[in-house]
C-alpha cells in the first residue's frame, strides 16, 4: 500500500513541477520549457514538442527496459509526466488536474507492470525466470565502463591499463576480500570494488589534464543569473521532489538507470549505489548547464537522490536525506559550475562517462537479451535477436538500440507461446 | 569551406570522424564542449553545430536551442523516428544550423546532412 501512495504522490507532484516549468526530466525539454516561458513558443506547441520528445523513449525504452528487471526505470514514470504536466492547462486547474493525473499515471504504472508480469506467469510456458538473465551480463560487466571513458578521452593504452587494473582489483577481491571481524566477517563486493578503481584511474587522469582551461561555466552563471534564481526560489518544493524519488528508491519502486536497476534486482544494493553515484558524478554538467541557462531543474536532480535511496533502507530517513541532498545542489548549482571550470578534464570527464555507460549498456543489453531467448526458447532464441537488431538498422523507426535485447527477449517469450497454441512447438520435458 | 563544430553529449569523436571522411578538405571539424560549440556557431566563428545524445533533442540540442534559439535548431533523428532524406534538405534549406540526433542513428543521418550542408 505504502508503495502506491508514495508512487502516486512522486507522479502528482512531478506533473505539477512539468506544468508550472519548475523541473522537467527530459534534458532536452528544458529549453523548450525556457523558450515557452520567454513566449517564443505557444502551449500547444509546447504540449507537441514534449510529446514528440518523450513518448518514444518511454513506450521503446523505459517500460521494456523496466518490464524486464522488476524495478520501475524513472524514465518511464518521468517522461510521462512530463508530457502530462504539458498538456495540461496553465493556472490552479491546470495544476489540479496534473497532479490527479500524474498520481493515476504513477499507480498505473506500477499496476500495470504488475498485471503484465502476472499475465506472463499465466501462459502455458512461462518465461518469466528466464527473461531476468537479461540482465545477467550488465551486472558483471558493468564496471568496465570508467576504462572505455579513459580509452574515449586519453586514449587505448590508458584504457587498457585501467581495465587491467579493474579487473586484478576485482580477483583480488574475490580471493582476498573477506575480512573476518571477531564472529563474523565482511565480504567485499568485487565489482564494487572493481568500479571504483576504474572510477579512480578516471579522475586521477581527468583532474590533471588542464588543455582548454576557460571560464565559459562562470560566464553562463552571470549572464543567467536570472534563471539560477529562479531554481533557487522553487528549492522548498524541489526538495520535497527529490526526498519521494530518495524514498520511491529505497523501496525498489524505481530506480535512475538500467545499469543500478539490474543491480538492485540481483540484491546487490552496494555496486548499485556505487554505479549510481558514478552516472551521477557523469551527468551533473548536463543537468548543471541546462538547468542554469533555462531555469528549469529536473524531478530527481544531479540524480544523487537515487544514490541516498540505495544506500538507506529506511523510507522516511531517505526521503529526508533526499530532501537535503537536492537542496544542496540547487543552493550550490553556481559554485559548482564554476568549480567545473577549473577542471576542464572532469567536463569532459561527464560526456565520456556517458558515452561509455551507453555503450557497455548496448552490447551487455544485447548479449543478455540473447542469453535470456536462448534459455527461453534455445535455437530460435539467438536467431530471432540478431534478426531484430540488423533488421532494425533498416527501419526508418528503429526501436532504441538499447532496448533491442529486453524487447526481443520478451517477443520471443510470446512467440513461443504462439507456437506452442499452434501446435508447432513443444518444450522438451 | 564549412566550419563544423560537434558538440552534443555522446560520441563526439565519432561525429568527428565521420565528417572529416565524408567531407575531406570541404570543411574543418572540431570537437567541442557544448556550450563552446553553440557560441562559436553564435559569434560566426563556426557555420554548423552537430551534436548526439540519447533522445536526438536532449543533451544534443540543449545549449544549442538555449544559446541560438529554437528556430535555428533541429533534431533529425529521435527514438523511433529518423527524418527522410527531404525532411532533412528542407531543413538545411530553411537555414537550421544546429542538428541533434541520437547517437544509434549517426550512421544514417550525417551523410544525408552532409550532403545538403555541404
Amino acid at each position: 500500500m505504502l508503495q502506491y501512495i508514495v508512487i502516486a504522490l512522486l507522479g502528482a507532484l512531478a506533473a505539477v513541477l512539468a506544468n508550472t516549468g519548475v523541473a522537467v526530466f527530459n534534458d532536452g525539454f528544458r529549453p523548450i520549457v525556457s523558450e515557452y516561458r520567454e513566449g517564443q513558443i505557444d502551449r500547444k506547441a509546447l504540449a507537441v514538442t514534449s510529446f514528440a520528445l518523450s513518448f518514444g523513449l518511454v513506450v521503446g525504452f523505459g517500460i521494456p527496459v523496466s518490464l524486464a528487471a522488476t524495478v520501475i526505470l524513472i524514465h518511464s514514470v518521468a517522461l510521462g509526466t512530463d508530457i502530462i504536466g504539458s498538456f495540461c492547462p496553465e493556472g490552479k486547474v491546470g495544476m489540479a488536474i496534473s497532479a490527479v493525473i500524474g498520481a493515476v499515471y504513477g499507480i498505473g504504472i506500477v499496476y500495470g507492470l504488475q498485471f503484465i508480469v502476472d499475465l506472463f506467469s499465466k501462459l502455458p510456458i512461462n518465461f518469466l525466470d528466464s527473461l531476468s538473465q537479461v540482465g545477467t551480463p550488465i551486472t558483471i560487466a558493468f564496471a568496465i565502463f570508467p576504462a572505455v571513458a579513459v580509452g574515449l578521452e586519453y586514449g587505448f593504452k590508458k584504457a587498457t591499463l585501467t581495465a587491467a587494473v579493474t579487473l586484478l582489483v576485482y580477483q583480488l577481491t574475490v580471493r582476498f576480500g573477506t575480512i573476518p571481524m571477531g564472529n563474523s566477517k565482511i565480504t567485499l563486493n568485487a565489482s564494487g570494488m572493481a568500479l571504483l578503481a576504474g572510477m579512480i584511474f578516471l579522475i586521477v587522469f581527468a583532474v590533471r589534464d588542464k588543455s582548454d582551461a576557460s571560464n565559459t561555466n562562470e560566464q553562463l552563471v552571470t549572464v543567467f543569473s536570472e534563471k539560477v534564481k529562479r531554481i533557487q526560489k522553487n528549492v522548498p518544493i524541489l526538495a520535497v521532489m527529490g526526498g519521494l524519488v530518495a524514498m520511491a528508491t529505497s523501496l525498489s519502486l524505481v530506480i535512475g538507470d538500467p545499469i543500478s536497476q539490474n543491480l538492485v534486482s540481483e540484491g546487490d544494493m552496494m555496486s548499485a549505489a556505487m554505479a549510481a553515484l558514478a552516472r551521477a558524478i557523469g551527468f551533473i554538467p548536463l543537468i548543471a548547464t541546462t538547468a542554469i541557462t533555462t531555469g528549469v531543474y529536473s524531478p530527481v536532480g544531479m540524480t544523487f537522490v537515487f544514490v541516498v535511496g540505495l544506500l538507506v533502507h529506511n523510507p522516511v530517513i531517505a526521503f529526508v536525506l533526499g530532501a537535503v541532498v537536492i537542496t544542496l545542489e540547487v543552493l550550490l548549482l553556481s559554485s559548482v559550475a564554476k568549480f567545473l571550470d577549473k577542471f576542464p578534464g572532469v567536463r569532459k570527464c561527464g560526456d565520456n562517462i556517458r558515452t561509455a555507460m551507453g555503450r557497455v549498456l548496448n552490447i551487455s543489453l544485447l548479449l543478455g537479451g540473447m542469453m535470456a531467448a536462448q534459455a527461453i526458447a534455445p535455437g530460435i532464441g539467438i536467431f530471432v535477436i540478431v534478426a531484430l537488431y540488423v533488421l532494425n538498422k533498416f527501419s526508418k523507426k528503429p526501436i532504441v538500440e538499447m532496448a533491442i535485447g529486453p524487447v526481443g527477449a520478451i517477443s520471443v517469450g510470446i512467440l513461443v507461446n504462439i507456437l506452442y497454441l499452434l501446435g508447432l512447438y513443444t518444450v522438451a520435458k | 569551406m564549412k566550419k563544423i563544430v560537434v558538440g552534443g553529449q555522446i560520441d563526439k569523436q565519432r561525429i568527428a570522424s565521420m565528417v572529416e571522411t565524408i567531407a575531406g578538405d570541404q570543411a574543418t571539424v572540431e570537437v567541442k564542449g557544448d556550450i563552446e560549440a553553440a557560441m562559436a556557431v553564435k559569434t560566426g566563428a563556426a557555420d554548423l553545430y552537430l551534436g548526439a545524445c540519447n533522445t536526438g533533442g536532449g543533451g544534443a540540442l540543449a545549449m544549442a536551442i538555449a544559446i541560438l534559439g529554437l528556430s535555428s535548431c533541429s533534431t533529425i533523428s529521435m527514438p523511433g523516428n529518423i527524418k527522410s532524406e527531404e525532411e532533412i534538405k528542407a531543413e538545411v534549406e530553411a537555414g537550421k544550423k544546429a542538428f541533434g540526433f541520437t547517437a544509434q542513428d549517426i550512421d544514417v543521418v550525417v551523410p544525408v546532412l552532409l550532403k545538403y550542408v555541404l
